[in-house]
């Protein structure tokens, strides 16, 4: 960690030994006393360094020579934000050979030495798409992966084949336990316009978190965000009064306990574990869920869940010694990437 | 450390179709942020030529990058590159537009659809007779503002004339 220190600071140097000159520029109006970089063409080679593509091929080498995963990835994604785009690419390219101003610079600089200390970059931008919404992201509350996209958009299938028999405020009415960021709750909010959603969290981080990306996306009006933790005894009754629900909705922590430490610096650093370990086989959340469902669930409800590629069978096994409480699963679905990564567990019966 | 790895996807995407021009985005843009960077592909007006002829999944191969290991909450990537080829006339698209895999996929596929298009068809492909379609449009604009012009200049001469003692 000394040694990162030690580059990190030169890195720092070089920079302000760049910044300074162009920084205390500012201010003059055209004098003549002192240097005055304003009359003075920049380098040739300054001059692409100071551009967009010139501060991305910096920074990618810079977190190339430093290990930092993601590389040219992670630069390309600060130096848009700090323009104001989402992603390099759909900057207008006139834009990518401009010289910057001071403050970009500094700025890129700033989210950039967030990036050497192993930041994700979604913290240090501070915000993320899930499904065409824009989400705040605060440490520690879990980021989205881009698998759960895929978690909604199954759940949005099965509504529209098996429109619910909804009351009279309209539905379905889903309970999202362990909403984080809010994505899944909020993003099955805006694509079902008649939906209600109660989502659930035991950190109070998440909470406001939820809170927030509600309220910024003019959701609020049908979420309930509620502090709950469904593995203390009996806390699930609080949820009684809402009525019994049409879906249940999670992508809980599924990480195998013993595959806790082998993950990257980005996840152990920043990131709540609490909202990734899912404890011996990764199942104690799941079986939490699933033993809490039929108390919760309408008769011919739904569970859906994001897991481990191991669970499918493991879950299978489970609910198969489990026969009281009347679920099956029904389908296992696959991620993009052809892992199978989401279960549909139906309930049956009273 | 590389721990990058591309993953060759015969991808039968059964939930992605070619759909008329415009309409795809339709289903995913109504809640970006205020500000963020569209990309300006231009929505459906009323068609006049025919659809674009769609791709062949068959065809297609598509690779984007993925990490190793068991994925989802074990990794966190932001990579969602997609690179597409077109195999029988070799086109190769890569899009990185959006934050999105998904919309990413989409999106190459568009853009593949389009080239492969042109390829085949020249000038007979639905870009280039937009474009002259556009031009066309564009030069009509013109004569019709000098028109204008001209009428004007006469009416002011006459006004002019009929001024003078």
């Amino acid at each position: 960690m000394g040694a990162l220190r030690k580059a990190l600071s030169w890195e720092v140097k070089l920079w302000g030994r760049v910044l300074r000159p162009l920084l205390s520029c500012q201010g003059r109006t055209g004098g003549t006393r002192g240097r005055t970089c304003s009359s003075r063409q920049p380098h040739p080679a300054l001059a692409g360094l100071l551009s967009a593509t010139g501060q991305v091929s910096h920074w990618t080498e810079v977190f190339e020579k430093r290990g930092i995963p993601e590389a040219r990835e992670s630069s390309e994604y600060i130096v848009a934000h700090v323009l104001g785009a989402k992603t390099f690419q759909s900057l207008k390219p006139v834009l990518w050979t401009q010289p910057l101003t001071p403050w970009q610079l500094q700025r890129i600089q700033e989210l950039c030495s967030h990036r050497l200390q192993r930041m994700p970059v979604q913290y240090i931008l501070g915000e993320w798409d899930f499904q065409g919404l824009n989400l705040k992201m605060a440490p520690p509350v879990f980021i989205p992966r881009p698998e759960t996209e895929e978690l909604v958009e199954w759940v949005l299938e099965e509504v529209a084949q098996r429109p619910c028999a909804a009351g009279a405020q309209g539905g379905p009415l889903i309970l999202e336990v362990g909403c984080g960021s809010g994505a899944i709750a909020l993003s099955l909010l805006s694509q079902l316009l008649e939906s209600r959603v109660i989502a659930v969290d035991r950190e109070e981080a998440a909470i406001c978190l939820t809170h927030e990306n509600a309220q910024r996306l003019q959701l609020q009006d049908r979420i309930w965000i509620v502090p709950l933790d469904v593995t203390l005894e009996g806390s699930w009754t609080h949820l009684l009064p809402w009525g019994p629900v049409d879906l249940v909705v999670s992508n809980p922590p599924y990480v195998f306990h013993q595959d806790m430490e082998q993950l990257a610096p980005e996840i152990l650093s920043y990131e709540d574990a609490a909202a990734l370990d899912g404890g011996k086989e990764g199942m104690d959340l799941i079986t939490h869920i699933l033993s809490l469902a039929p108390r919760l669930l309408k008769d011919s409800g739904s569970i859906f869940l994001e897991v481990d590629p191991r669970h499918p069978e493991l879950v299978s096994s489970w609910l198969q010694s489990r026969p009281g409480l009347s679920l099956s699963l029904v389908a296992v679905r696959r991620d993009f990437c052809g892992r199978p990564r989401f279960l549909h567990i139906r309930r049956s019966g009273p | 450390m590389s721990t990058s790895g591309l993953l060759h996807l015969p991808a039968p995407l059964t939930r992605i179709c070619t759909v008329p021009r415009g309409l795809w985005l339709r289903e995913k843009l109504p809640l970006l942020s205020p500000g963020a960077a569209v990309t300006a592909v231009p929505t459906a007006g009323k068609r006049e030529w025919p659809p674009l002829p769609p791709l062949d999944e068959n065809e297609l191969r598509e690779q984007f990058v993925k990490g190793h290991g068991p994925g989802g909450q074990a990794t966190n990537k932001t990579s969602n590159c997609v690179v597409l080829k077109h195999v029988p006339s070799g086109i190769v698209v890569k899009c990185h537009q959006t934050r999105s895999v998904d919309q990413n996929r989409k999106l190459a596929r568009r853009i593949l659809q389009e080239k492969v298009d042109v390829f085949y068809h020249g000038e007979n492909s639905l870009v280039y007779r937009e474009k002259q379609e556009a031009e066309r449009r564009k030069q009509e604009r013109k004569r019709r503002a000098k028109e204008t012009l001209e009428k004007k200049k006469l009416l002011k001469a006459l006004w002019e004339s009929s001024k003078a003692p």
